[in-house]
């Protein structure tokens, strides 16, 4: 059974199962059968209440035990409290054992155990290291930790640990990059998120529909977004935009690869690649947004360097291979005007590049030439997407086409040298294009 | 299925035992058989000195002349000299691992003005939650520009090095602090 489920409905008609078959409506069997199924169905909703509290429980136990040690009591010895510090992580270690052997099938059991042996793991090396002054940075420390916690992940099949690790993967690499963006060994974090790659993909395969699978994606995009961001700015060779561009388009063009309920609903890689295309289609349309360094030089990079260089083009590359890929099959089953987002950021980059290196820093014909792209993209993209949502009749895809194109107009009123009345008059006509569509919608709806 | 999956935990526990074990065996080395340094502290920022439960620490011996940069990389290894006040310096850098009792891992930093500046593996010093505040005022006032007379002993070996106390007025500062109660 998919989608949500009211569970005062199931009580209700579970309760009303004796009177159908007392009145003939069903049989006995059918009643059994009717019965059956929604108890099947409150009791895989309590389970995933039993593991939520479950998580929350052992995830609190554990910062207690944190708390009491990191109190770094004044009459133990260096040895004792060294001691103590591995005490946590040996009782998380041998409960991980129980319940490999003998809880495997109840995800409660395998969510807190992981959970704790993954704070248990961070406490032992915070405490040694605090005990002995053993120094390092944060990042140090962080990388340790991921890699000793990633294997629990897997053998515990663990999804709140999956997120706390795609969460420490975001926070290593900003650790790592530091304020300067320049420290080496920042692509080291592709290989840590790499790492958990796997996990995503099983869920993906046996719930894609689940909340499993919404969450690590959400998750999983986040901590991609934070890292492509530090590693455009590590390169600095303002790719960014084709970068991110690259990124949305590749979510987005996967969700739409992966639709299975029609075209009306979305998944959730779908959504966030729409909702990340839309966005960066509006940065991209300031010209600010394609103002260049101009000491960057192509040919005197690092190996490092031009590692980060491959990553940001690689979501481009991978968006039009996949874009294409379809396209050549017959298969559009994408926005067309979506899917273009990463060429457009490339032609709108080069452009951008001609520009000569005295004047890249400020304001340019070529940034403007840019900029002036984008904005007819985000108006074509807005345009679009209010198509295809009213072809789908979908209401809430309609009224985002429009919010990417009021988004536009918004952008501009800042940013423009037009008169107020220009402006009045363009909010005047976007807001009437809302008021208009949405009524259009409501009738069509009651007329079906 | 539950064989295995056993199996690998109990490899991937013994991994997550091993970390901290071979981090005390590294530092008990070091604490054991290696030379001791003795750095002085540079003035440090007075809110920034104490962040959760810890001193921050900087040196003054954390640069060197050198007429170029040294190439990017994350790490780079000192080599430590006893200046005339007895207080460790910076003889020179190199890039090439190199082992001894004067060889300290580095982080290289920026250059500026014909010197390189570097991190030094060590910049806190952790306390125990009842005299932190008590520490941190006593460091702040030891290290201020017209009155500097704190420093850490060092033990270096090989390219680690271990922090071994803060002395403030050539008292470890435990010592210090009872002698001195803060305010």
């Amino acid at each position: 059974m998919t989608g949500p489920t009211n569970h005062r409905a199931i009580r209700w008609l579970r309760a009303q199962l004796p009177g159908l078959v007392a009145g003939g409506v069903i049989t006995s069997d059918n009643a059994t059968a009717i019965d059956r199924h929604y108890r099947e169905a409150e009791s895989r909703a309590t389970s995933f209440g039993f593991v939520i509290l479950a998580v929350i429980g052992s995830a609190l136990v554990g910062a207690g035990i944190v708390l009491l040690i990191a109190h770094n009591w004044d009459d133990l010895s260096r040895s004792t409290r060294c001691l103590i510090a591995f005490l946590p992580l040996l009782l998380a270690q041998v409960m991980g054992v129980f319940v490999l052997s003998r809880r495997d099938e109840s995800p409660a059991w395998r969510e807190s155990a992981s959970i704790f042996n993954v704070a248990a793991v961070g406490t032992a090396i915070a405490l040694v290291s605090q005990t002995y002054q053993i120094q390092g940075s944060l990042a140090d420390f962080l990388g340790t930790w991921l890699l000793l916690s990633i294997p629990v992940v897997y053998l515990f099949r663990t999804t709140f640990g999956a997120l706390a690790y795609m969460v420490g993967c975001a926070v290593w690499m900003v650790s790592r990059a530091g304020w300067s963006f320049n420290r080496p060994g920042q692509m080291f974090f592709w290989i840590l998120l790499l790492l958990i790659a796997p996990f995503c993909v099983r869920v993906s395969l046996r719930e894609r529909n689940g909340w499993r699978f919404r969450t690590l994606s959400i998750f999983l995009m986040g901590a991609a977004a934070v890292g492509l961001g530090v590693t455009t700015e590590f390169t600095g060779h303002d790719l960014g935009g084709v970068a991110f561009a690259g990124l949305c388009t590749t979510v987005y063009l996967a969700g739409m690869r992966w639709q299975e309920d029609g075209p009306r609903s979305l998944n959730v890689l779908s959504v966030l690649g729409g909702l990340g295309i839309a966005a960066v289609a509006i940065v991209l349309s300031f010209e600010g947004s394609w103002h260049l360094r101009t000491g960057s030089v192509w040919n005197d990079l690092t190996v490092e360097k031009a590692m980060g260089v491959g990553v940001a083009l690689l979501f481009p590359a991978m968006a039009i291979g996949l874009a294409g890929w379809d396209a050549l099959r017959g298969k559009i089953y994408y926005s067309i005007v979506a899917a273009c987002l990463p060429l457009l950021a490339v032609t709108a980059r080069l452009i951008a590049e001609v520009a000569p290196v005295n004047i890249r820093r400020a304001d340019n014909p070529y940034a403007f030439s840019a900029a002036v792209l984008f904005n007819v993209y985000a108006l074509a993209l807005g345009i679009e997407l209010l198509v295809r949502g009213i072809r789908v009749g979908s209401l809430a895809r309609a009224n985002f086409g429009l919010l990417v194109v009021a988004s536009l107009a918004l952008a501009r009123f800042f940013d423009s040298d037009f008169s107020f009345v220009a402006r009045g008059i363009g909010f005047i006509a976007v807001g009437a294009g809302f008021l208009l569509a949405n009524f259009f919608f409501f009738r069509q709806r009651m007329r079906a | 299925m539950k064989s295995w999956r056993l199996f690998i935990f109990v490899l991937v526990a013994l991994a997550q035992l091993a970390v901290p074990a071979w981090c005390i065996r590294m530092r008990t080395q070091t604490l054991g058989k290696g030379r001791l340094w003795k750095f002085r502290t540079a003035p440090v920022d007075p809110v920034d000195a104490l962040r959760g439960r810890y001193v921050a620490l900087a040196f003054a011996a954390e640069k060197v002349p050198q007429a170029e940069r040294l190439p990017p990389a994350s790490v780079a290894y000192a080599f430590l000299k006893e200046g005339s006040s007895g207080f460790a310096e910076i003889d020179h850098l190199s890039a090439t691992a190199a082992k001894g009792d004067n060889v300290m891992k580095v982080q290289p930093g920026a250059w500026w003005d014909g010197s390189q500046h570097v991190d030094f593996p060590f910049d806190k010093f952790w306390l125990t939650e009842r005299v932190a505040p008590a520490a941190d005022r006593a460091y702040a006032s030891s290290t201020r520009a017209q009155k500097q007379n704190a420093y850490v002993t060092v033990r270096v070996l090989d390219g680690d090095a271990a922090l071994e106390q803060l002395y403030i007025d050539n008292q470890p500062l435990p010592d210090y602090l009872r002698t001195h109660p803060q305010p």
